[in-house]
Protein backbone atom coordinates (compact mmCIF):
# COMPACT_ATOMS: atom_id res chain seq x y z
CA UNK A 1 0.00 0.00 0.00
CA UNK A 2 2.80 2.02 0.63
CA UNK A 3 4.65 1.54 -2.46
CA UNK A 4 1.90 2.45 -4.35
CA UNK A 5 0.95 5.45 -2.20
CA UNK A 6 4.77 6.30 -3.69
CA UNK A 7 3.61 6.02 -7.06
CA UNK A 8 0.60 7.87 -6.88
CA UNK A 9 2.68 10.61 -5.33
CA UNK A 10 5.12 10.52 -7.81
CA UNK A 11 2.81 10.01 -10.58
CA UNK A 12 1.02 13.07 -9.28
CA UNK A 13 3.98 14.95 -8.67
CA UNK A 14 5.44 14.30 -12.56
CA UNK A 15 2.12 15.34 -13.91
CA UNK A 16 2.66 18.56 -11.57
CA UNK A 17 6.01 19.01 -12.89
CA UNK A 18 4.78 18.44 -16.44
CA UNK A 19 2.00 21.23 -16.68
CA UNK A 20 4.32 23.34 -14.69
CA UNK A 21 6.98 23.34 -17.35
CA UNK A 22 4.50 23.93 -20.24
CA UNK A 23 3.23 27.09 -18.26
CA UNK A 24 6.52 28.30 -18.02
CA UNK A 25 7.27 27.53 -21.28
CA UNK A 26 4.81 29.85 -22.25
CA UNK A 27 6.16 32.47 -19.90
CA UNK A 28 9.22 32.74 -20.21
CA UNK A 29 9.50 33.81 -23.92
CA UNK A 30 10.14 30.86 -25.94
CA UNK A 31 10.63 31.80 -29.52
CA UNK A 32 8.96 30.52 -32.27
CA UNK A 33 11.33 29.84 -34.95
CA UNK A 34 10.57 30.10 -38.70
CA UNK A 35 12.85 29.48 -41.70
CA UNK A 36 12.81 30.57 -44.91
CA UNK A 37 14.72 30.02 -48.35
CA UNK A 38 16.03 33.91 -49.91
CA UNK A 39 18.79 32.15 -52.14
CA UNK A 40 18.70 29.00 -53.72
CA UNK A 41 20.92 27.63 -56.86
CA UNK A 42 23.79 28.90 -55.10
CA UNK A 43 27.25 27.25 -55.21
CA UNK A 44 28.88 26.71 -51.71
CA UNK A 45 27.69 29.72 -50.25
CA UNK A 46 30.12 30.59 -47.37
CA UNK A 47 29.27 33.54 -45.74
CA UNK A 48 26.93 37.07 -45.54
CA UNK A 49 27.91 40.42 -44.57
CA UNK A 50 24.95 43.45 -44.35
CA UNK A 51 24.89 47.22 -44.93
CA UNK A 52 22.56 48.66 -41.95
CA UNK A 53 20.32 48.69 -45.12
CA UNK A 54 19.74 45.40 -44.99
CA UNK A 55 21.76 45.03 -48.74
CA UNK A 56 23.36 41.80 -48.62
CA UNK A 57 26.66 40.66 -49.61
CA UNK A 58 27.51 36.82 -49.82
CA UNK A 59 30.27 34.58 -51.46
CA UNK A 60 30.30 31.53 -53.43
CA UNK A 61 33.54 29.41 -52.61
CA UNK A 62 34.46 28.60 -56.45
CA UNK A 63 32.93 31.41 -57.37
CA UNK A 64 33.06 34.96 -56.35
CA UNK A 65 30.70 37.45 -53.85
CA UNK A 66 27.93 39.09 -54.58
CA UNK A 67 24.99 41.58 -52.87
CA UNK A 68 21.37 41.01 -52.91
CA UNK A 69 20.07 44.71 -52.19
CA UNK A 70 17.63 45.55 -50.00
CA UNK A 71 15.11 45.86 -53.42
CA UNK A 72 15.56 42.11 -53.81
CA UNK A 73 18.00 42.56 -56.95
CA UNK A 74 21.26 40.32 -57.49
CA UNK A 75 24.36 41.81 -58.50
CA UNK A 76 27.65 39.70 -59.15
CA UNK A 77 30.17 42.20 -58.10
CA UNK A 78 34.04 40.08 -58.11
CA UNK A 79 34.66 36.81 -59.48
CA UNK A 80 37.39 34.72 -59.33
CA UNK A 81 39.18 32.89 -62.40
CA UNK A 82 37.34 31.21 -64.86
CA UNK A 83 33.87 32.40 -63.64
CA UNK A 84 32.05 34.22 -65.86
CA UNK A 85 29.35 37.02 -65.28
CA UNK A 86 30.64 39.41 -62.61
CA UNK A 87 31.34 42.56 -63.05
CA UNK A 88 35.18 42.07 -62.60
CA UNK A 89 36.90 39.36 -61.63
CA UNK A 90 40.79 38.28 -59.81
CA UNK A 91 42.29 35.57 -61.72
CA UNK A 92 44.93 35.24 -58.88
CA UNK A 93 41.84 34.48 -57.12
CA UNK A 94 41.24 30.21 -56.79
CA UNK A 95 39.59 27.33 -55.17
CA UNK A 96 41.03 24.04 -54.54
CA UNK A 97 39.32 21.93 -51.83
CA UNK A 98 38.12 23.38 -48.32
CA UNK A 99 40.04 26.55 -49.64
CA UNK A 100 38.37 29.45 -51.92
CA UNK A 101 36.13 32.72 -51.30
CA UNK A 102 34.81 32.12 -47.74
CA UNK A 103 34.30 35.51 -45.06
CA UNK A 104 33.59 38.82 -45.99
CA UNK A 105 32.71 41.94 -43.77
CA UNK A 106 30.85 44.80 -44.13
CA UNK A 107 32.95 48.34 -42.88
CA UNK A 108 30.81 50.14 -39.84
CA UNK A 109 31.45 53.40 -41.86
CA UNK A 110 30.51 51.75 -45.28
CA UNK A 111 27.80 54.23 -45.40
CA UNK A 112 30.63 56.67 -46.12
CA UNK A 113 33.84 54.84 -47.20
CA UNK A 114 32.07 52.01 -49.15
CA UNK A 115 34.43 49.40 -48.39
CA UNK A 116 33.82 45.67 -47.74
CA UNK A 117 36.81 43.18 -47.01
CA UNK A 118 36.98 39.57 -48.62
CA UNK A 119 38.94 36.71 -47.80
CA UNK A 120 40.08 34.11 -50.47
CA UNK A 121 42.52 31.74 -51.50
CA UNK A 122 45.11 33.65 -53.94
CA UNK A 123 48.31 32.67 -56.09
CA UNK A 124 49.63 36.12 -55.94
CA UNK A 125 51.94 36.28 -53.26
CA UNK A 126 53.38 32.54 -53.61
CA UNK A 127 56.56 34.07 -54.94
CA UNK A 128 59.30 31.08 -54.09
CA UNK A 129 57.57 29.03 -51.93
CA UNK A 130 54.76 26.88 -51.99
CA UNK A 131 56.89 24.41 -52.89
CA UNK A 132 55.65 21.58 -51.03
CA UNK A 133 53.58 21.42 -48.02
CA UNK A 134 56.59 21.98 -45.62
CA UNK A 135 57.42 25.12 -47.43
CA UNK A 136 56.39 28.81 -45.83
CA UNK A 137 53.14 29.50 -48.53
CA UNK A 138 51.33 32.73 -48.10
CA UNK A 139 48.12 31.60 -50.17
CA UNK A 140 45.18 32.92 -48.51
CA UNK A 141 44.65 37.07 -48.27
CA UNK A 142 42.43 39.17 -46.98
CA UNK A 143 41.23 42.02 -49.34
CA UNK A 144 39.33 45.33 -49.27
CA UNK A 145 37.15 46.76 -51.93
CA UNK A 146 35.15 49.84 -52.62
CA UNK A 147 31.75 49.27 -53.70
CA UNK A 148 29.64 51.91 -55.78
CA UNK A 149 26.77 53.50 -55.13
CA UNK A 150 24.84 51.71 -58.11
CA UNK A 151 26.17 48.34 -55.99
CA UNK A 152 26.42 47.01 -59.24
CA UNK A 153 30.75 47.25 -58.97
CA UNK A 154 33.19 47.13 -57.11
CA UNK A 155 37.06 49.10 -57.62
CA UNK A 156 40.53 49.92 -55.76
CA UNK A 157 40.96 46.29 -54.34
CA UNK A 158 43.63 46.67 -51.83
CA UNK A 159 45.21 43.73 -50.08
CA UNK A 160 45.84 44.41 -46.38
CA UNK A 161 46.78 40.64 -45.49
CA UNK A 162 49.24 38.81 -47.82
CA UNK A 163 50.82 36.06 -45.85
CA UNK A 164 48.13 33.73 -44.56
CA UNK A 165 49.13 30.23 -45.30
CA UNK A 166 47.87 27.84 -47.44
CA UNK A 167 48.24 23.94 -47.72
CA UNK A 168 49.42 23.54 -51.41
CA UNK A 169 49.59 20.10 -51.73
CA UNK A 170 47.53 16.46 -50.92
CA UNK A 171 49.22 14.49 -47.78
CA UNK A 172 49.07 11.72 -46.25
CA UNK A 173 45.60 12.29 -43.88
CA UNK A 174 41.63 12.18 -44.12
CA UNK A 175 40.58 15.12 -45.47
CA UNK A 176 44.39 15.15 -46.74
CA UNK A 177 43.53 17.12 -50.06
CA UNK A 178 45.16 20.64 -50.90
CA UNK A 179 43.21 23.79 -49.65
CA UNK A 180 42.88 22.22 -46.22
CA UNK A 181 42.32 24.50 -42.72
CA UNK A 182 41.86 28.26 -43.97
CA UNK A 183 39.59 29.54 -41.22
CA UNK A 184 38.54 32.53 -42.70
CA UNK A 185 36.00 34.59 -41.06
CA UNK A 186 36.15 37.95 -40.68
CA UNK A 187 33.87 40.14 -38.40
CA UNK A 188 34.70 43.59 -37.33
CA UNK A 189 34.83 43.70 -33.29
CA UNK A 190 32.82 46.42 -31.13
CA UNK A 191 35.77 48.64 -30.90
CA UNK A 192 35.76 48.29 -34.63
CA UNK A 193 38.66 46.65 -35.54
CA UNK A 194 38.56 44.01 -38.23
CA UNK A 195 38.95 39.93 -36.54
CA UNK A 196 39.68 37.18 -39.20
CA UNK A 197 40.52 33.73 -38.26
CA UNK A 198 42.73 31.64 -39.85
CA UNK A 199 43.67 27.68 -39.82
CA UNK A 200 46.35 25.77 -39.11
CA UNK A 201 46.55 23.75 -43.20
CA UNK A 202 47.80 20.89 -42.00
CA UNK A 203 51.11 21.74 -41.33
CA UNK A 204 52.59 20.61 -37.78
CA UNK A 205 54.12 23.34 -36.60
CA UNK A 206 51.97 26.08 -37.57
CA UNK A 207 49.73 26.66 -34.50
CA UNK A 208 52.12 27.49 -32.09
CA UNK A 209 54.30 29.25 -34.87
CA UNK A 210 55.54 32.85 -33.31
CA UNK A 211 55.13 34.32 -37.25
CA UNK A 212 53.65 32.07 -39.61
CA UNK A 213 49.99 33.34 -39.86
CA UNK A 214 47.75 30.12 -39.11
CA UNK A 215 45.75 28.65 -36.71
CA UNK A 216 44.82 32.64 -35.55
CA UNK A 217 42.70 35.03 -34.74
CA UNK A 218 44.16 38.03 -36.30
CA UNK A 219 42.79 41.45 -34.81
CA UNK A 220 44.03 44.12 -37.05
CA UNK A 221 42.97 47.79 -38.51
CA UNK A 222 41.32 48.17 -41.67
CA UNK A 223 44.99 48.85 -43.43
CA UNK A 224 46.05 45.35 -42.44
CA UNK A 225 47.97 46.76 -39.20
CA UNK A 226 48.22 44.66 -35.82
CA UNK A 227 45.73 46.91 -33.11
CA UNK A 228 47.82 48.26 -31.02
CA UNK A 229 46.72 46.60 -28.02
CA UNK A 230 47.20 43.10 -29.21
CA UNK A 231 49.26 41.00 -26.26
CA UNK A 232 50.67 38.39 -28.16
CA UNK A 233 53.75 36.02 -26.59
CA UNK A 234 57.05 38.29 -26.75
CA UNK A 235 58.78 37.70 -31.04
CA UNK A 236 55.30 36.60 -32.23
CA UNK A 237 53.39 38.65 -34.68
CA UNK A 238 51.52 41.70 -33.54
CA UNK A 239 49.01 41.11 -35.77
CA UNK A 240 47.45 38.17 -33.96
CA UNK A 241 45.37 38.16 -30.83
CA UNK A 242 45.34 34.41 -30.29
CA UNK A 243 46.91 31.68 -31.55
CA UNK A 244 47.13 27.98 -30.85
CA UNK A 245 43.78 27.37 -32.74
CA UNK A 246 43.01 24.48 -34.79
CA UNK A 247 40.66 26.15 -37.93
CA UNK A 248 38.16 28.59 -36.58
CA UNK A 249 35.24 29.29 -39.11
CA UNK A 250 32.53 31.35 -35.96
CA UNK A 251 33.43 34.51 -34.44
CA UNK A 252 31.40 36.75 -32.97
CA UNK A 253 31.15 39.06 -30.05
CA UNK A 254 28.95 39.03 -26.67
CA UNK A 255 26.30 41.75 -26.99
CA UNK A 256 26.85 42.55 -22.82
CA UNK A 257 30.76 42.42 -23.00
CA UNK A 258 31.73 42.74 -26.34
CA UNK A 259 34.21 39.77 -25.31
CA UNK A 260 34.92 37.91 -29.00
CA UNK A 261 33.88 34.05 -28.76
CA UNK A 262 35.01 31.29 -31.30
CA UNK A 263 33.57 28.41 -32.75
CA UNK A 264 36.12 25.49 -33.81
CA UNK A 265 35.94 22.44 -35.71
CA UNK A 266 37.98 19.70 -33.75
CA UNK A 267 40.01 16.70 -35.38
CA UNK A 268 37.45 13.53 -35.03
CA UNK A 269 36.81 14.86 -31.92
CA UNK A 270 35.92 17.85 -29.26
CA UNK A 271 34.36 20.92 -31.17
CA UNK A 272 34.93 23.48 -29.09
CA UNK A 273 33.70 27.16 -28.27
CA UNK A 274 36.29 29.60 -26.45
CA UNK A 275 35.76 32.58 -24.80
CA UNK A 276 39.21 34.40 -26.80
CA UNK A 277 41.77 35.67 -23.98
CA UNK A 278 44.24 38.81 -25.53
CA UNK A 279 47.15 36.70 -26.04
CA UNK A 280 46.07 33.22 -25.16
CA UNK A 281 46.77 30.15 -26.97
CA UNK A 282 43.91 27.77 -28.06
CA UNK A 283 46.28 24.55 -27.05
CA UNK A 284 46.39 23.05 -30.38
CA UNK A 285 49.47 21.74 -31.15
CA UNK A 286 49.86 18.88 -33.79
CA UNK A 287 53.69 18.54 -34.07
CA UNK A 288 55.17 15.63 -34.31
CA UNK A 289 57.74 14.22 -31.28
CA UNK A 290 56.00 16.33 -28.41
CA UNK A 291 53.12 15.70 -25.78
CA UNK A 292 54.53 11.69 -25.76
CA UNK A 293 53.99 11.25 -29.43
CA UNK A 294 56.32 10.04 -32.21
CA UNK A 295 56.50 10.85 -35.99
CA UNK A 296 53.08 11.25 -37.74
CA UNK A 297 52.01 10.96 -41.30
CA UNK A 298 54.06 14.31 -43.24
CA UNK A 299 55.02 15.86 -39.68
CA UNK A 300 51.31 16.46 -38.86
CA UNK A 301 49.15 14.61 -36.04
CA UNK A 302 46.13 16.08 -36.55
CA UNK A 303 44.83 12.96 -36.90
CA UNK A 304 46.44 10.55 -35.04
CA UNK A 305 46.09 8.07 -33.25
CA UNK A 306 44.92 6.04 -35.87
CA UNK A 307 44.29 8.49 -38.38
CA UNK A 308 42.68 5.85 -40.96
CA UNK A 309 39.87 3.67 -38.84
CA UNK A 310 36.83 4.49 -37.28
CA UNK A 311 37.28 4.53 -33.82
CA UNK A 312 35.08 5.25 -30.70
CA UNK A 313 34.29 8.74 -30.64
CA UNK A 314 34.59 9.18 -26.91
CA UNK A 315 38.12 6.71 -26.70
CA UNK A 316 39.04 9.07 -29.85
CA UNK A 317 38.39 11.69 -27.56
CA UNK A 318 40.95 10.37 -24.42
CA UNK A 319 43.84 9.48 -26.68
CA UNK A 320 43.68 11.81 -29.74
CA UNK A 321 46.07 14.85 -30.02
CA UNK A 322 43.95 17.17 -27.75
CA UNK A 323 42.24 20.27 -29.29
CA UNK A 324 43.40 22.14 -26.15
CA UNK A 325 46.94 20.96 -24.35
CA UNK A 326 46.42 21.18 -20.92
CA UNK A 327 50.80 21.45 -20.82
CA UNK A 328 50.23 25.32 -21.83
CA UNK A 329 50.34 27.73 -19.36
CA UNK A 330 48.39 30.15 -21.28
CA UNK A 331 45.40 27.89 -22.22
CA UNK A 332 41.94 29.21 -23.03
CA UNK A 333 40.02 26.65 -22.00
CA UNK A 334 36.56 25.86 -23.72
CA UNK A 335 33.53 26.85 -22.63
CA UNK A 336 32.17 23.99 -24.61
CA UNK A 337 33.45 20.76 -26.47
CA UNK A 338 30.71 19.29 -28.38
CA UNK A 339 30.19 16.16 -25.49
CA UNK A 340 33.69 15.02 -27.18
CA UNK A 341 32.18 15.18 -30.31
CA UNK A 342 33.68 16.73 -33.92
CA UNK A 343 30.79 17.61 -36.07
CA UNK A 344 31.60 20.25 -37.96
CA UNK A 345 31.37 23.17 -36.29
CA UNK A 346 31.11 26.00 -38.59
CA UNK A 347 30.37 29.41 -37.62
CA UNK A 348 28.88 31.38 -34.98
CA UNK A 349 26.05 34.60 -34.00
CA UNK A 350 25.33 35.67 -31.05
CA UNK A 351 21.13 36.33 -31.00
CA UNK A 352 19.86 39.69 -30.49
CA UNK A 353 16.52 41.68 -29.60
CA UNK A 354 13.98 40.73 -27.47
CA UNK A 355 12.26 38.67 -30.22
CA UNK A 356 14.82 36.19 -29.59
CA UNK A 357 12.63 35.57 -26.19
CA UNK A 358 15.43 34.05 -23.33
CA UNK A 359 17.29 32.92 -26.08
CA UNK A 360 18.68 36.57 -26.37
CA UNK A 361 22.03 37.40 -25.83
CA UNK A 362 22.59 33.25 -26.04
CA UNK A 363 25.14 32.08 -29.11
CA UNK A 364 23.79 30.43 -32.34
CA UNK A 365 26.27 27.89 -33.72
CA UNK A 366 25.82 26.43 -37.06
CA UNK A 367 26.89 22.28 -37.64
CA UNK A 368 27.78 20.40 -40.61
CA UNK A 369 28.61 17.01 -39.53
CA UNK A 370 29.16 14.00 -42.31
CA UNK A 371 28.70 11.18 -39.56
CA UNK A 372 31.65 8.41 -39.51
CA UNK A 373 33.13 6.68 -37.39
CA UNK A 374 30.36 6.10 -34.50
CA UNK A 375 29.47 10.13 -34.61
CA UNK A 376 26.49 11.11 -35.59
CA UNK A 377 25.83 13.72 -38.17
CA UNK A 378 25.38 17.50 -36.94
CA UNK A 379 23.14 19.43 -39.24
CA UNK A 380 21.97 21.76 -36.83
CA UNK A 381 21.94 25.05 -34.97
CA UNK A 382 22.59 25.01 -31.14
CA UNK A 383 21.64 27.71 -29.11
CA UNK A 384 24.23 27.83 -26.37
CA UNK A 385 24.12 29.45 -22.87
CA UNK A 386 27.51 30.88 -21.92
CA UNK A 387 28.36 31.25 -18.32
CA UNK A 388 28.84 35.27 -17.72
CA UNK A 389 33.00 34.38 -17.29
CA UNK A 390 32.89 32.29 -20.44
CA UNK A 391 34.78 28.94 -18.75
CA UNK A 392 31.38 26.54 -19.24
CA UNK A 393 27.98 26.49 -20.49
CA UNK A 394 24.70 26.25 -19.01
CA UNK A 395 22.68 24.53 -21.74
CA UNK A 396 22.48 23.94 -25.45
CA UNK A 397 19.38 23.74 -27.02
CA UNK A 398 18.39 22.85 -30.60
CA UNK A 399 16.96 25.29 -32.50
CA UNK A 400 14.12 23.68 -34.06
CA UNK A 401 14.61 25.21 -37.63
CA UNK A 402 12.79 22.21 -39.32
CA UNK A 403 15.96 21.98 -41.39
CA UNK A 404 18.79 19.23 -41.62
CA UNK A 405 21.25 21.03 -43.79
CA UNK A 406 25.21 21.53 -43.17
CA UNK A 407 25.22 24.65 -41.47
CA UNK A 408 27.90 26.69 -43.08
CA UNK A 409 27.87 30.27 -42.32
CA UNK A 410 25.44 32.19 -39.85
CA UNK A 411 25.44 35.90 -39.54
CA UNK A 412 22.32 38.33 -37.56
CA UNK A 413 21.04 40.86 -40.37
CA UNK A 414 20.47 44.46 -39.48
CA UNK A 415 16.95 43.07 -38.97
CA UNK A 416 17.22 41.08 -35.99
CA UNK A 417 17.13 37.44 -38.16
CA UNK A 418 19.66 34.71 -38.13
CA UNK A 419 21.02 34.42 -41.98
CA UNK A 420 21.99 30.89 -42.53
CA UNK A 421 24.39 29.89 -45.42
CA UNK A 422 24.42 26.45 -46.40
CA UNK A 423 26.20 23.78 -48.10
CA UNK A 424 23.57 22.55 -49.99
CA UNK A 425 23.20 25.86 -52.22
CA UNK A 426 21.10 28.43 -50.19
CA UNK A 427 20.86 30.95 -48.04
CA UNK A 428 17.64 30.60 -45.36
CA UNK A 429 16.46 33.69 -43.16
CA UNK A 430 15.89 31.95 -40.03
CA UNK A 431 12.79 34.50 -37.88
CA UNK A 432 12.07 34.50 -34.15
CA UNK A 433 8.73 36.10 -32.56
CA UNK A 434 7.57 35.67 -28.82
CA UNK B 1 14.87 -24.22 -86.97
CA UNK B 2 18.10 -24.71 -84.58
CA UNK B 3 19.62 -21.40 -85.22
CA UNK B 4 15.59 -19.41 -84.27
CA UNK B 5 15.91 -21.47 -81.30
CA UNK B 6 19.73 -20.76 -80.56
CA UNK B 7 18.87 -17.50 -81.26
CA UNK B 8 15.23 -17.29 -78.76
CA UNK B 9 17.94 -18.40 -75.90
CA UNK B 10 20.44 -16.26 -76.46
CA UNK B 11 18.63 -13.14 -76.56
CA UNK B 12 16.86 -14.60 -72.78
CA UNK B 13 19.91 -15.28 -71.26
CA UNK B 14 21.18 -12.03 -72.06
CA UNK B 15 18.02 -10.19 -70.91
CA UNK B 16 18.31 -12.12 -68.03
CA UNK B 17 21.81 -11.66 -67.46
CA UNK B 18 21.44 -7.80 -67.49
CA UNK B 19 18.94 -7.84 -65.30
CA UNK B 20 20.93 -9.78 -62.69
CA UNK B 21 23.86 -7.53 -62.83
CA UNK B 22 21.60 -3.94 -62.92
CA UNK B 23 21.16 -2.13 -59.79
CA UNK B 24 18.16 -1.21 -58.24
CA UNK B 25 17.46 2.29 -58.13
CA UNK B 26 15.03 2.46 -55.60
CA UNK B 27 17.05 0.25 -53.06
CA UNK B 28 19.89 2.54 -54.30
CA UNK B 29 18.32 6.03 -53.42
CA UNK B 30 16.97 4.08 -49.27
CA UNK B 31 20.89 3.14 -49.15
CA UNK B 32 22.27 6.75 -50.38
CA UNK B 33 19.93 7.87 -47.28
CA UNK B 34 21.49 6.52 -44.86
CA UNK B 35 25.10 8.28 -44.67
CA UNK B 36 25.97 9.20 -48.22
CA UNK B 37 24.23 12.51 -48.70
CA UNK B 38 25.72 13.79 -44.87
CA UNK B 39 29.13 14.81 -47.40
CA UNK B 40 27.90 14.30 -51.20
CA UNK B 41 24.49 15.96 -50.92
CA UNK B 42 21.16 15.45 -51.53
CA UNK B 43 21.15 13.10 -55.13
CA UNK B 44 25.01 13.88 -54.95
CA UNK B 45 24.82 17.05 -55.48
CA UNK B 46 28.69 17.70 -54.34
CA UNK B 47 28.91 19.64 -51.01
CA UNK B 48 31.85 21.82 -49.80
CA UNK B 49 34.93 19.54 -51.08
CA UNK B 50 32.80 16.42 -51.31
CA UNK B 51 32.52 15.84 -54.93
CA UNK B 52 29.30 15.62 -57.20
CA UNK B 53 28.57 12.20 -57.94
CA UNK B 54 24.97 12.62 -59.95
CA UNK B 55 24.54 11.51 -62.92
CA UNK B 56 28.16 9.50 -62.89
CA UNK B 57 28.00 6.24 -65.42
CA UNK B 58 27.22 2.99 -63.84
CA UNK B 59 30.71 1.46 -64.66
CA UNK B 60 32.56 4.61 -63.26
CA UNK B 61 30.13 3.96 -59.64
CA UNK B 62 30.87 0.55 -59.67
CA UNK B 63 34.20 0.70 -59.80
CA UNK B 64 34.97 3.54 -57.44
CA UNK B 65 32.88 2.11 -54.85
CA UNK B 66 35.05 -1.46 -54.70
CA UNK B 67 38.10 0.17 -55.47
CA UNK B 68 37.68 2.06 -52.01
CA UNK B 69 35.81 -0.80 -50.52
CA UNK B 70 39.00 -3.00 -51.33
CA UNK B 71 41.50 0.06 -49.21
CA UNK B 72 43.13 1.51 -52.21
CA UNK B 73 43.59 5.00 -51.85
CA UNK B 74 42.76 7.20 -54.99
CA UNK B 75 42.36 10.86 -54.27
CA UNK B 76 42.09 13.25 -50.65
CA UNK B 77 39.40 11.95 -49.17
CA UNK B 78 40.23 8.26 -49.98
CA UNK B 79 40.46 7.58 -46.28
CA UNK B 80 36.67 8.95 -45.66
CA UNK B 81 35.23 7.04 -48.54
CA UNK B 82 36.89 3.54 -47.60
CA UNK B 83 35.56 3.56 -44.45
CA UNK B 84 32.54 4.03 -45.72
CA UNK B 85 32.56 1.33 -48.49
CA UNK B 86 34.19 -1.41 -46.36
CA UNK B 87 30.78 -2.51 -45.42
CA UNK B 88 28.55 -2.48 -48.77
CA UNK B 89 27.71 -5.60 -50.40
CA UNK B 90 28.18 -6.32 -54.33
CA UNK B 91 24.38 -5.59 -54.28
CA UNK B 92 24.87 -2.05 -52.48
CA UNK B 93 27.15 -0.93 -55.38
CA UNK B 94 24.93 -2.23 -58.28
CA UNK B 95 21.91 -0.27 -56.55
CA UNK B 96 23.75 2.60 -55.39
CA UNK B 97 25.59 3.07 -58.47
CA UNK B 98 22.15 2.78 -60.37
CA UNK B 99 20.59 5.28 -58.49
CA UNK B 100 23.41 7.82 -59.00
CA UNK B 101 23.38 7.43 -62.69
CA UNK B 102 20.06 8.50 -62.76
CA UNK B 103 21.08 11.85 -62.13
CA UNK B 104 19.05 12.72 -59.14
CA UNK B 105 20.60 15.48 -58.22
CA UNK B 106 19.94 17.13 -61.75
CA UNK B 107 16.30 16.49 -61.53
CA UNK B 108 15.17 18.26 -58.62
Amino acid sequence: MLKKSKLLSAAIFSAATLLAANGQADTMGTPKISAMSILNGLENPWDMAFTKNGDMFFTEKCKGFSVKTSSGKVNKLYGMKGTSGYNSAGDDLFCSGQAGMLGIAVDPNFKKNRRIYVASASTKYHGSGCKDNFDVCNGNIIMRFEVSKDMKSVSNRTDIVNDIQYKPFESDHPFGGPGAHNGNRLRFGPEGYLWATTGDRHKGDVPQHPTLLGGNVLRIDTDGKAHPGNKPPKGFDKRMYTYGHRNVQGIDFRPSDGRAFTAEHGPWHNDEITALVNGGNAGWDPKPNVAGRGDCPDKYCGYMPNQKEGMLPAARAEAGTPMSDERFKDLMPPAWNNNGLSQGTGSAAFLKGSQWGYWEGRLAVGIMGIAFGGTPSGMRIDVIDITKDGKAIKSVIQMPTGLTKRFRGLRLGPDGALYAAVDEGEIYKITARK
Amino acid sequence: MRNFVSAILCFVFLSLSSHAFSGDAGAGEKRYAVNCGNCHGPGGMGLASYPKISGKEVAYLTDRLKTYRSGKRIGPNSDLMIMMAKPLTDVEIDNLAAYLATDPAGKK
